[in-house]
Formats: structure tokens, sequence, C-alpha cells
């Protein structure tokens, strides 16, 4: 049950202007930034270059392709709970005979079939440039790796706020405050320390750089099970709330 | 007849409100059982807890011999509910809308297809497949909502306000669709509509508060009471005197309700006010006088 769930709310996202304008305007600022990162790598004295291309595209383009994911993630996740508790259509799936875990699965996988489409683009960009040059394959699988895990963390927390409130907009502003937050914690905190760790910038960096680490894999499959048992906690406690 | 569903001590508290105070409801094949009562009476909440949406706070239920809140999926699946506010995607055509319910409920590829043509049949929904859900009027949206409920062929269909936003045709449509389905399952709908429950329904529960204070037949076995309608008014004194009648109300100038004194039957009474000259234009059966039940019931009478 938890593949068709998954293929009805991707079908449903599918439907909507917004999945079409997030991959429309994620495509334009991703080629922007692409080309821009080219035109300097190209402006640059040979000698003077430290890192190859790959590793450039690594940091500039998934850097943005990170933030962009950020920004649009919250947006998708609010309609998956929050908009459906609110228009009384989640009494469809909640008076079917499906668990809340099945529930929670299919809305999250059915949006992380959209996000493995938007984690393409900048990995689709880069393709472009075997025709011209070599790349580094492994750096660039192991950012889109890192992309797409990182949008599965995103997603988890997405969609706990989007359990915790039936206003669209409240659940939306709680999971860009908790978003930023651990995208701030490694700052003016000590390399070593648990609030380092609990951030997700230094662990998407190490993939940027084409390192594939267990631990910054483990980060992000905590983060996706963190969230997603707290929005478990969430659905049997609206239940009887 | 096996029991559908039935709950003992069923209550709900919101906080430290009750909003259902603890009853017993028991459904079997065949029956419409009607949910009546004042705006936030409790009907919602308790057709929200018989359709596993809403947990109780006491109480067991048991739908088709599985218990809702130990056994939740396998008693779900005989469960049809249509909330208050039909649960649509928008943004969906009426076809796959229908295609997602019947998948859902577990349906697979051939039994959804047969199922959703069955169903939009049935619920007058065969011209609207390809149209979006969002665009749809009302009277087609509520329609629709019917449509999920039943879908999957449930024994027990839940309806909260089934009717609402309905034109009359409609209303008369849906209730033809409620007695049908009614033969080979049991039904429980709500509504603050006396003539709705009247027309539909065989058994009803009269809440006021969350607590039952009426629960029975509405058509009473011993049937003594008619109402009848004169071309004329004639004075209450005269009909009292008439040797059928043991009580008589006015109700209108010239309508009377009419209680039979016990062993006349109606046509005795047809008889007397034929033979007094009086112009008979109505006389029918009365069913159990709900209005009067439900403002006794409701204004803090017993019942």
């Amino acid at each position: 049950m938890i593949p068709y769930l998954a293929w009805m709310e991707w079908r449903r996202l599918m439907r909507t202007p917004l999945a079409w304008g997030i991959l429309g305007i994620g495509m334009c600022l991703l080629s922007w930034q692409f080309l821009a990162t080219l035109e300097i790598f190209n402006g640059m004295q040979p000698s003077s270059r430290s890192l190859g291309l790959s590793h450039h595209l690594g940091l500039q383009l998934y850097g943005l392709a990170s933030v962009l994911i950020l920004i649009t993630t919250p947006i998708l996740t609010i309609r998956s709970f929050s908009e459906a508790f609110r228009n009384g259509s989640y009494t469809l799936l909640s008076s079917a005979p499906l668990s809340n875990l099945t529930i929670l699965s299919g809305k999250f996988f059915g949006i992380l079939i959209f996000q493995l489409l938007f984690t393409l683009i900048p990995f689709l960009l880069c393709l472009s440039l075997t025709i011209g040059t070599q790349l580094d394959y492994g750096l660039l699988l192991a950012a889109t790796l890192g992309l797409y895990l990182l949008s599965g963390g995103f997603t988890a927390i997405g969609l706990y706020f989007s359990t915790l409130n039936e206003n669209p907009g409240i659940a939306a502003a709680g999971s860009y405050g908790l978003l930023l937050l651990i995208s701030l914690l490694d700052q003016n905190t000590d390399g070593g320390s648990f609030m380092h760790w609990l951030a997700w910038p230094s662990h998407f960096l190490d993939l940027q750089l084409g390192l594939v680490r267990i631990s910054d894999l483990a980060y992000f499959l905590l983060l996706m099970i963190f969230f997603l048992g707290l929005a478990l906690y969430r659905l049997d406690k609206r239940r009887s709330g | 007849m096996p029991e559908l569903l039935t709950t003992t001590q069923l209550s709900r508290r919101f906080g430290g409100t009750a909003v259902v105070l603890p009853i017993d409801l028991s459904l079997e094949q065949g029956d419409i059982l009607g949910l009546l009562g004042p705006n936030g009476a409790g009907k919602s909440t308790i057709l929200r807890m018989l359709s596993g949406d809403l947990a109780p706070s006491g109480g067991t239920i048991n739908i088709c011999g599985e218990d809702l809140l130990e056994r939740p999926i396998q008693a779900k699946q005989f469960i049809g509910y249509l909330p208050e506010r039909p649960p649509l995607h928008r943004d969906q055509t009426v076809d796959e809308f229908l295609w997602d319910c019947a998948h859902l409920h577990g349906l697979n590829r051939n039994q959804a297809q047969e199922a959703r043509t069955q169903t939009k049949r049935r619920c007058g929904l065969e011209q609207t497949g390809r149209r979006l859900i969002g665009r749809l009027s009302k009277g087609y949206q509520q329609r629709l909502g019917l449509a999920q409920a039943i879908i999957h062929n449930p024994r027990v269909i839940i309806l909260d306000e089934p009717t609402d936003g309905l034109d009359p045709a409609q209303i008369r449509q849906v209730r033809e669709l409620i007695q049908e389905l009614a033969q080979y399952r049991g039904v429980i709908l709500s509504s603050h509509i006396l003539p709705e429950i009247e027309a539909s329904c065989n058994r009803v529960t009269i809440l006021q508060q969350g607590k039952p204070v009426y629960n029975g037949e509405i058509t009473p076995p011993d049937q003594t009471c008619y109402r009848v309608a004169l071309d004329q008014e004639q004075a209450l004194q005269e009909i009292t005197a008439l040797s059928a009648v043991a009580a008589a109300e006015q109700l209108h100038t010239d309508s009377y309700r009419i209680t039979l004194k016990t062993g006349c039957q109606p046509s005795d009474l047809a008889q007397q006010i034929v033979a007094m000259g009086w112009g008979l234009v109505e006389l029918k059966a009365e069913r159990i006088n709900l209005e009067q039940l439900f403002i006794q019931a409701t204004t803090g009478g017993s019942s």
C-alpha cells in the first residue's frame, strides 16, 4: 500500500502549479549558477587552480541546490498534513484501513519522488560537460547522494511540522525555523561538540567534496528517522487528542 | 440478524468537557439509524469515533466482530464514512479520485474499475468523470463524498448529514439510494432536520448535549395516531365526539392529529367522517411524532 500512496501523493503534487514552479525556477537558478561557476573556473590561471572543476561544481552548484531545497521543502510538506487537516481531506486516509505508519511513509516517499527529480537537475547540468571535459563522476555522484539525503532529512522535518498544526502558515514557519537553526548550529561551536555535529552543513560538505563517510550517511538517516518518528507520534496523538 | 455495529458505554471528552456521555448503540443489517439532535449535540463526534477517525475516551466499538480500537485496520475495512465535509481532493478529476479511493480500501485494478462504474451510476456521477472536483457544484461534491463512502461496498455506512447542500430532487435520490444500500448493510446517518430522519430511518437516537435522550423505533408497532385534513374547519369537540376517536388535537385550521380508540381501524374513522358530511382531504398514519419527541427531549422533558 505504501508504494500506491507514494505514487498517489506524487501524482497529486505534480497536478499543482507549485511543483512545476519549483522545478522551473530551480532549473533557471541552477543553470545560472552552473554557467557562473564555469565562467569563473575558465577565468582562473591554470596555475592558481587548486581544485578541479568537479570540486568547484560540487561546492558552488550543489551548495545553491541545498539552499533551494531548504527553501522549497516546507512549502511542499505543508500540503501533506497541515492543509489536508484543514480542508478535511485527511479523513479519507484516516478512515481507510491504513495504519498511521503507512500513511506517513506514503506521503514521505511521495515527496521523495519529487525531490529526486529536483536533485537530478544539478547532476544533469554537470553531465552536459562530458562532451568537452573529464569529470570526477564519483564526486558528482557523492554530491548528488548528499543532496538527496539532505532533501530526505528536510522532508522529514517538514512533515513533522505539518502534522503539528492545522494552519499551513504556522507549519511552514516552524519548519523554516528549525531548518535554519540546524543550518547555523556549526557557527561558533566547537568542531567536536554535539551541537556542531547536529548541524547539517558540515555533513553535507563532506559529500560535496566527494567524501562518502558512514558517519555522514548515518547523520542524515538519523535525521529522517527521528523526525518521522515524531511525526508518527503526533498522528497517533491526534486521534486521541 | 447479525449485529453489524455495537458500542458499549462509548464516550468522549475534549479537555475537561464531556462531549459525548456514555452511549450504547447497535446496528443490524437492514437498519437505518438516525442520530438526531440540535447543533453541538455530539452527533458528528459519535460518527467520527465510529469511523475510527477519533479515539473515544471510554467504551468499546465493535464492527462486524472486530474491535475498532484493538484491530483498527481490520475493522475499518467494513466501514464507509462520509464526514461533515466531504473529504475530496479538489485538484483531481472524479475518475482519478474514485480510483484512488478504491485502491485505498484494498481493491485491485479490475475490482476498482467495476466498483467505480457502479458507484458513479448509483450516485448519478456518470457525466462528471473527467471533471475537476474543485469545479463541481456543492451538490455534486456531496454526491461524490457519498460515492467515496460506498465504493468499496462496506457493510456499515456512516453518513454525517448526507443530504446537506442537495436540492429536493437530489435529496430524494439520496434517500432512495440509502434505502437500497441498507437492504444488505447497516446505515447510520445524522441530521438536525426532522423530516430527513423521518423519511429515511427506521430507528432514531435523539441526542441532547451529548446525552442520548431517546432511543427507539420511529414507527411504533401499534399504530393509533393519524393525521387528518378536512376541507373545512370543524369544531374540535365534534371530532372528539366521533366514536372511533380517543383524542384529537388541532394542528392547523383544517388539520388534526387524531388518536384512535383501541380496536378501531382508520377505515372506521374515515367512514365516520364521511357520515358526518365532512370532506375528507387527507388521512395519514403518523409515524412517531418526532417533532414533539425532539422538542420534548431537547428542552429538558423526559423521553
